[in-house]
């Protein structure tokens, strides 16, 4: 049978097909740049091989931004014809959060990564000098590999990529799926929506400053494989030198607007909870900055470096194994926002593997130890490919890796007689970069557990917030330690006494305020002051410096801000982390944490609409919600007693949360910013929705036996008692007949307030038959009904039937006091200001 | 010996301290089983929540007080206690990852991982929520 063409009414194929067409171009021009630059590297090499190859790699960059051209012109026309467009975009989004559906997915994301490296490469190309065949055809393999994770398409039964062109109804989820056979499905098609966890501005700004961060790793990379395929192991760290402080700067901008964003617009209560995917970009940094410290030295000191060289492939190597593990779905359970698994597992390993492979070959020295290593790695790989046991085969790769590291540093790199001086500036800058390894070393080991689970079938869990803060606020102290230092130090060689000296000043100045700080916040518990004191040490000894050495020379001053910057993010750290007060817990006067942890105050409260209730220093009061779009707003209202006892209300906070119905609601935090301190509420849980209407309808029903001071509960909440048996009943009132006979009940009710009603229901014999009549209290939902008498046990029988309590709307939200944040946020800027100082200064010493 | 190995030797010996110390104070993936048998160790239960049973969450009396029933891999149910706001669509998750320690016969968890299902999408991996005991 033919297969059915269908042709679908109102679908745009041509974005697609220029999509696809930049997509195949992208990785074929970084083929042709790849392979002319290896011909170009030569020292005989042809000029046009250059020219070709600056070229293609051009056409590249082009095509990688014709494919995000291509990509929004589909996001803003709302072309849900297109998978990618329909699963992160849809019509009710305004334009600007198209650029976070841009990079929401991880085709987006390999995207912008790419493009950063097309501009870094672009820039590269004219600055690198002699060193541009050997640096650009390394980046020309890196473009090679991203371009390929865009491909989406299948060699044998193995794709290769994921394809942001796809149509959906090609889409393998959606193929099968009734709907698509229609010609007409895309018109009233709408798409899925972002997250709305992500529909902040935070989302615009924060990833791409982040890969930025990880695309500028990249290119010290590229240097430092050039030094060894050119074998110029001193040369390189020059040119490399800017763009590492450069990678500095932005990737850690990029880890500190990530703690602001979970900070302002997550839930987290906090700007830091080792979360996987945050450690996967501190990681890097941290090598990074190892990395850079390495190089200052070596630099100074005209010599060969192993570590350095280690470092800096290290650092980008961490690059790919954070993507591997945020991407390959391995965090599975253990992370909040990893990126779901695309299938593209494998293509992550081998892209991974390959540049661990590419980077030991290089380092591993002579020809023999190549040949050795290539060969036992070929023979892993094969063995995995074939016979399976992929986890021994991969594990006996990184020991014959790190075997042939080992190697290659005795028999080339290491110096045999030469030692550096203890009291020189080199000595104690390489113990903190051997510091910030081992602080890599912690925070990866303790995120990769499921990496060991799957490689060595354990069940290991990572470790919790507490158990990360307990040592790496021990190598906290470490770093500020030695940063408050080595500055004092000279090259090769100084006097300890003139040190002594110079730091005493600040030591002292440290120590008091200290001490000043410590009494005033309750901070004397040992790992806290110890933070504290070098903290500060670190500020004011860099500061010292600043003053008395560089005599506030700013072109010289980056170092030491950078430094000041650092040490003031660690206080504000220190202080806000330690000193954070949650005052939306019991209110009373007494600290029911003392009676054990069942009855420790806890952080969520209750509030009902217009409840007032005494938070910290504050009286709060909950006003009512206000709907806007797809947003609850909560008002509110802070309040303080003034002197005159009167009460003023002093700001309001609006905590939102954002209803999806197809995601689930979402709570976005509100924040009261001060200079001291940062005022932080957030819903909990709330009540959405309209609140229901008013009924007749009872919903208990229930009967009581009774004698006269009888009392019954009824509804859990109202206590009635009958006082009295009333036989004289105004007839005219209740419109009976002259014969009637009728008694009334005199009810007493009691409610949980102590307020006291009264009802009478009355019980009617007419004639032959019996009926009641009931009364009802609105206020209560009550209704009674006198319906029998008992005379032989003199005894009655009353109906109540009540209502439920209609709540009033409540919501239960949490109230946190972090003091001193504006601490860390100060301390940021004036740590990329230092770093943009030392950036010029260096860019300065090139020319 | 000379100050480079000292300081080699002192920064291996620091990576073994950390993979020991880190190992023997992980908490590690286990079924109630196991929970109940050590009472006092930290562990990781991954398990589904049993819809048919009492999820009790009453905010006016405790707002940090919430207690249902979870079904381990191995298919034992206990009953888990949380001191915490209830999460928010708590009924639609798929799959829950609770960390704590057994209390008596059931389970105090003090911080609960919550998968959700997204409907639309046929992926293997929902969205993980994160909910954090009140301290």
């Amino acid at each position: 049978m033919e297969p059915q063409t269908i042709n679908y009414i109102g679908e745009h194929l041509l974005p697609g097909k220029v999509g696809n067409f930049f997509v195949f171009l992208s990785f074929v021009a970084a083929i042709v740049a790849f392979i002319s630059y290896v011909f170009s590297s030569s020292p005989k090499a042809d000029h046009s091989w250059k020219i070709i190859a600056r070229s293609a790699f051009r056409i590249h960059s082009f095509s990688v931004l014709g494919i995000m051209g291509t990509l929004f012109y589909m996001l803003l026309n709302h072309y849900f014809e297109y998978q990618y467009v329909w699963e992160h975009s849809s019509k009710d989004m305004p334009s600007i959060y198209m650029l976070s559906c841009f990079w929401e997915g991880q085709e987006g994301s390999f995207l912008l990564w790419t493009i950063w490296h097309a501009v870094l490469g672009n820039i590269l190309m004219h600055k690198s000098k002699d060193w541009e065949p050997h640096v650009m055809t390394i980046l020309s393999v890196v473009q090679v590999f991203l371009a390929s994770m865009l491909l989406g398409v299948f060699v044998f039964d193995y794709k290769i990529g994921s394809n942001p062109f796809m149509l959906l109804r090609e889409h393998p989820d959606f193929s099968n799926l009734p709907f698509v056979k229609m010609p007409t499905y895309l018109q009233k098609l709408d798409g899925r929506g972002l997250n709305p966890l992500l529909r902040n501005y935070w989302m615009i700004i924060h990833p791409p400053t982040l890969f930025l961060g990880f695309a500028s790793t990249v290119i010290p990379f590229t240097y430092a494989i050039a030094s060894l395929w050119r074998k110029q192991y001193y040369e390189w760290i020059k040119p490399a030198i800017p763009w590492t402080i450069f990678g500095v700067m932005i990737l850690g901008t990029g880890i500190l607007m990530g703690g602001a964003w979970a900070y302002e617009a997550l839930s987290f209560g906090g700007f830091w909870a080792w979360d996987p995917v945050e450690n996967a970009s501190l990681v890097p940094w941290l090598l990074f900055v190892g990395a850079l410290h390495l190089m200052l030295i070596y630099q100074n000191k005209n010599e060969k470096s192993f570590l350095a060289i280690l470092f800096t492939l290290g650092a980008f190597i961490l690059v790919l194994y954070s993507t591997f593990l945020t991407r390959s779905g391995v965090l599975g359970s253990a992370s909040v926002h990893a990126f779901t698994d695309l299938g593209m597992n494998g293509q992550l390993l081998i892209y991974l593997l390959s540049f661990i492979f590419l980077s030991v070959f290089l380092l591993s020295g002579d020809k023999m130890a190549k040949i050795v290593y290539a060969s036992l790695s070929a023979i892993c790989f094969l063995l995995a490919a074939f016979i399976g046991y992929k986890n021994i085969f991969l594990v006996s790769f990184a020991v014959i890796s790190a075997l042939t590291l080992l190697y290659g540093f005795a028999k080339y790199f290491y110096v045999k007689d030469e030692e550096d001086a203890i009291w020189s500036r080199e000595f104690w800058m390489f113990i903190g970069s051997l510091v910030l390894l081992i602080s890599t070393f912690h925070i990866t080991f303790e995120t990769s557990k499921p990496i060991f689970n799957k490689l060595f079938a354990t069940n290991y869990a990572s470790a919790q917030i507490q158990d990360y803060n307990k040592v790496e606020s021990a190598i906290a102290v470490i770093l500020a330690l030695l940063i408050a230092v080595t500055q004092f130090f000279k090259y090769k060689n100084s006097s300890i006494q003139e040190i002594g000296k110079k730091l005493i000043v600040s030591f002292l100045l440290a120590t008091g305020l200290s001490i000043a700080i410590a009494y005033l916040l309750d901070l004397f518990i040992i790992n806290y002051f110890l933070l504290l004191i070098t903290s500060l040490f670190c500020i004011f000894a860099n500061a010292d410096y600043l003053i008395r050495i560089l005599k506030g020379n700013v072109q010289h001053a980056g170092a030491s801000l950078a430094h000041i910057g650092f040490g003031f993010i660690l206080l504000g750290v220190l202080i806000s982390m330690s000193k954070q007060k949650i005052i939306s817990q019991n209110t009373s006067a007494v600290d029911v944490g003392n009676f054990g942890k069942e009855y420790k105050n806890r952080e969520n409260i209750l509030m009902q609409i217009n409840d007032t209730l005494k938070m910290g220093d504050y009286l709060v009061t909950y006003r009512g919600k206000e709907k806007e779009g797809v947003n609850f707003f909560y008002n509110i209202d802070y309040l303080t007693k003034n002197i005159d006892g009167k009460i003023e209300k002093q700001f309001t906070l609006r905590p939102i949360v954002q209803t999806n119905p197809r995601m689930g609601n979402v709570a976005e935090p509100a924040t009261k910013h001060f200079l001291q301190k940062d005022v932080y509420t957030h819903i909990t849980w709330a009540e959405i929705g309209e609140p229901e209407q008013e009924t007749d309808k009872f919903d208990n029903d229930s009967s009581y036996i009774l004698a006269i001071n009888d009392t019954a509960i009824v509804a859990n909440r109202y206590f009635i008692t009958i006082s009295n048996l009333v036989k004289e009943v105004d007839k005219k009132k209740y419109n009976l007949q002259s014969n009637d006979l009728a008694v009334g009940a005199a009810v007493t009710i009691v409610d949980a307030d102590k307020q006291v009603y009264h009802l009478f229901p009355i019980y009617v014999i007419r004639d032959n038959y019996a009926f009641s009549i009931a009364d009802e209290s609105k206020e209560l939902g009550l209704k009674l009904s006198f319906q029998k008498i008992i005379p032989e046990q003199s005894k009655i029988v009353i109906q109540a039937l009540s209502k439920n309590v209609k709540n009033k709307e409540f919501i239960i939200m949490k109230a946190i006091v972090f003091p001193g944040i504006n601490l860390l946020w100060s301390g940021a800027f004036i740590f990329i200001l230092g770093c943009l100082i030392a950036l010029r200064k260096r860019i300065k010493m090139m020319s | 010996m000379k100050k480079t190995h000292i300081i080699g030797i002192l920064v291996i010996a620091v990576a073994i301290a950390i993979i020991i110390v880190s190992i023997s104070d992980s908490s590690t993936y286990e079924t109630f089983t196991t929970a109940l048998n050590h009472p006092d160790k930290e562990f990781h239960v991954v398990g589904k929540l049993d819809k048919e049973k009492e999820m009790a969450y009453n905010p006016e009396q405790d707002a940090n007080l919430f207690s249902f029933y979870m079904t381990d891999e191995k298919g034992v149910e206990k009953k888990v206690i949380f001191n915490g706001a209830k999460p928010q669509d708590f009924e639609k998750s798929e799959q829950i990852v609770i960390i704590g320690k057994a209390n008596g016969d059931g389970f105090a968890a003090s911080k609960i991982l919550m998968k959700c299902p997204s409907k639309y999408t046929n992926n293997k991996q929902g969205e993980l929520k994160e909910f954090t005991e009140s301290k």
